[in-house]
């Protein structure tokens, strides 16, 4: 599906993911662009080369800082038509109910016309497949509440319904499930497995990334260390990496 | 405990806003002995007297056709402020365009006296001229505050939308949508100042309230003045029970009906007025491009920037800068005082009030009343620009310093207010006043329609010698100083954006 051969990224390049406009407007967001002075050398990925195929399910795992945000939104770059991103900057529209942050997702699916009366009075059918994805994902809020009412959780998961609602074959999610307990994790999981072909995902949870996914593959200073494909790996080497990572 | 090792010579370098504020202050000392401000007038206290048994005994009755003027108030304001959004919100969107900022700009710098002094001579006293003149520099406002809301908004809603929906469906969600509540919020606050704008367009006889104060401060009825004041201050004090969002359309509707009649324009005027009466003498004179004579256009011209403009540009500056020092006192002082942070709650509900009062009467009236107390000088212009901005400053800080939550410590109030709230507001004060200064400058230009000798004293002198050329030529300069105002104080200070304040 794809191939990326020696990657290099640094950190102004995949600060500006997606649409590529000029950074400077997201100053501030970003806590590693304060520490780094000279912010145009600052590089965050090297020499990274990987293959992932159709349908695999790959889990990114690293400690922080080890460039698995910038490699997971370069992915999405160049995937971006055929995927649905989950971001850990969420993204929702704070002025906007439930219903119309998942609703983001589709509109793509529309016309700009249909997309702005829906905006006004919700359609009927929208509302009862939104309805339908809330419940799956366990969240029992009126739809038309604002999202800025919402618990952490609770703004996590109407991140991870529009990015389900995008209904694309590719997943890709950063840290999707970090403010949710480890059960609705799994079960989210299940989720996302169930309605995508391919999944990409950011894990901190190292058990489930080993468990539940294909392939889990490590970063650690911007460079692949650990491969399942190539190499079988266990939990004890991940740990270490951790711990090395956290004393060096 | 150990003895400290002694340490002798330390120095603690004065902050940043210390600086400003201190800068300020000197600049406003060193032209002080320059400004005409001695006191004329030594009997006061008849005026005085007068003017409070006013007060207290205003009469609401005295007003002919003052339901009507009422009504022509709200609803040039209510016209002007929605033709204002039709023009500035398009433009809003290609505001970052250098032509269209600098156009804005340019349209903004010039007063609504000013606009509708222009429009009078082409429309008449009709209803025209006070919507264009609120709608013209509305609209560039609208432009410019709704460009920095939305240039300030977040992006990661855009960024998390799907790539391939279409763009306007893109930015409807991801960017109108988040935006929407801060612009409401700024076009009611523009609302209000458009029905300031309203009855200040009453002193050059546009029939809105404005009028009938004038006239009831010019012949000294100081009970029928007191009492359109009330009525003036009750109206935009309760502008949010009486025009909640929601009701806007209706009331345009409404608006638009109770105008009164639009008189055809006479097509014949305007042709003038473009083609000869705005022309210089020297092309008016003259029969074919071939025959301007350029010395004369030189000459003329340049007796109007040495005789006129200068020493208005000059006259406006320091009128400016001593009135942006007294702005600071009158700042801090009534944030102090409206405070809940410092008072039972009470004591805050009466000083609010005060703001309330200070920021709903017009500058005009104001400076004509310390006019009558002080005497001609610049000094009745300094207090009622430093009353009016003061009490505007001081309403956005109070609200501001009311939000911030208590420090859970064991101190007294008094410490609390200069330890905690003080440092956390202070520069959003300043540069709250700073952006202000701009405003100051361009409210000069009502005084000069009094006498003072600002840039809006030639121009309105221009006017009524029907010397339309000169008026136009001392219009672009007023424009042109407020622009380089604008940009200067932006460039120098670094001013961050607080748009929400302008006005």
């Amino acid at each position: 599906m794809i191939t990326i051969d020696k990657l290099n990224l640094h950190y102004d390049k995949t600060a500006s993911y997606n649409i590529g406009k000029s950074t400077d407007k997201n100053k501030g967001k970003n806590p590693s662009r304060k520490s780094g002075k000279n912010k145009a050398s600052t590089q965050v990925i090297f020499d990274l080369s990987l293959t992932i195929n159709k349908s695999e399910k790959v889990a990114i795992i690293g400690p922080s800082g080890a460039g698995k945000s910038s490699l997971l939104h370069h992915l999405y770059q160049t995937l971006q038509s055929r995927a649905a991103l989950c971001s850990q900057r969420q993204g929702l529209v704070d002025n906007l109910s439930i219903y119309h942050n998942v609703f983001m997702g589709a509109l793509a699916r529309h016309h700009c016309l249909y997309n702005l009366i829906n905006l006004i009075k919700p359609f009927k059918q929208n509302l009862n497949d939104i309805t339908a994805l809330c419940q799956q994902l366990e969240l029992d809020q009126p739809l038309d509440k604002k999202v800025d009412k919402l618990s952490g959780g609770q703004r996590q998961r109407v991140a991870l319904a529009r990015a389900l609602y995008q209904q694309q074959e590719l997943f890709i999610g950063d840290e999707p499930f970090s403010a949710l307990d480890p059960l609705m994790t799994s079960r989210l999981l299940e989720t996302v497995f169930a309605q995508h072909n391919s999944v990409i995902m950011v894990m901190h949870d190292r058990e489930l990334a080993m468990t539940a996914f294909d392939r889990v593959i490590a970063l650690d200073k911007g460079r692949l260390v650990l491969d399942s494909n190539q190499q079988s790996i266990n939990l004890q080497q991940i740990t270490q990496l951790f711990q090395t990572s956290a004393v060096a | 405990m150990p003895q400290l090792q002694q340490v002798k010579n330390t120095t603690y370098p004065l902050g940043y806003w210390q600086k400003v504020t201190l800068s300020i202050w000197l600049i406003a000392l060193v032209i002080l002995p320059f400004a005409d401000i001695e006191i004329v007038n030594f009997d006061p206290y008849l005026e005085l007297t007068l003017m409070s048994q006013g007060l207290m005994a205003p009469d609401f009755f005295a007003t002919e056709y003052l339901f009507q003027a009422i009504i022509q108030t709200v609803n040039f304001a209510i016209i002007g402020v929605c033709l204002g959004l039709i023009l500035g919100v398009p433009l809003a969107l290609i505001y970052q365009h250098p032509i269209v900022s600098s156009c804005c700009s340019f349209l903004r710098a010039i007063h609504e006296i000013f606009w509708a002094l222009l429009f009078l001579q082409v429309f008449g006293l009709s209803p025209m001229t006070g919507i264009l003149a609120i709608a013209i520099p509305f609209a560039a406002t609208f432009a410019r505050v709704f460009f920095d809301i939305i240039n300030q908004s977040s992006d990661s809603p855009l960024e998390s939308i799907d790539s391939r929906a279409d763009i306007i469906s893109r930015y409807t969600y991801g960017k109108i949508a988040q935006v929407l509540p801060q612009i409401m919020a700024y076009t009611r606050y523009r609302f209000e100042c458009a029905l300031r704008s309203s009855a200040v367009l009453g002193f050059i006889g546009m029939p809105t309230l404005g009028f009938y104060m004038e006239t009831a401060f010019k012949q000294g009825n100081y009970s029928e003045g007191a009492a359109l004041l009330m009525i003036f201050i009750t109206l935009i004090g309760t502008i949010r029970y009486w025009c909640p969002p929601k009701l806007l359309g209706v009331y345009l509707v409404i608006a638009c009906v109770t105008l009164v009649e639009i008189p055809a324009v006479d097509s014949s005027l305007l042709v003038r007025f473009i083609s000869q009466d705005i022309l210089p003498p020297a092309f008016a004179n003259a029969a074919s491009f071939a025959e301007v004579q350029w010395h004369s256009l030189y000459i003329w011209f340049s007796d109007i920037i040495t005789g006129q403009a200068i020493p208005g540009a000059i006259a406006t500056i320091t009128l400016a800068l001593l009135a942006l020092a007294a702005t600071h006192f009158v700042t801090l002082n009534a944030h102090a005082v409206a405070s809940n942070k410092l008072w039972p709650a009470p004591l805050t509900w009466l000083a609010q009030l005060m703001l309330l009062i200070g920021r709903c009467v017009p500058e005009y009236i104001l400076a004509f009343i310390f006019l009558m107390l002080l005497g001609p000088s610049m000094l009745p212009a300094i207090i009622a620009l430093a009353i009016h901005n003061g009490c505007v400053i001081a309403y956005l800080a109070v609200r501001q310093s009311n939000a911030i939550a208590p420090q859970q410590m064991q101190i007294s109030k008094f410490n609390q207010f200069n330890y905690h709230i003080m440092p956390s507001i202070y520069p959003n004060i300043m540069a709250l006043m700073l952006y202000r200064f701009e405003i100051i400058v361009r409210e000069t230009a009502v005084f000069g329609i009094l006498g003072i000798m600002t840039l809006g004293f030639y121009i309105d002198s221009s006017f009524s010698e029907i010397r339309y050329s000169s008026a136009l030529v001392l219009i672009s300069c007023t424009a042109l100083l407020n622009v380089a105002i604008d940009i200067l104080s932006r460039r120098l200070l670094k001013l961050p954006k607080t748009s929400q304040a302008s006005c």
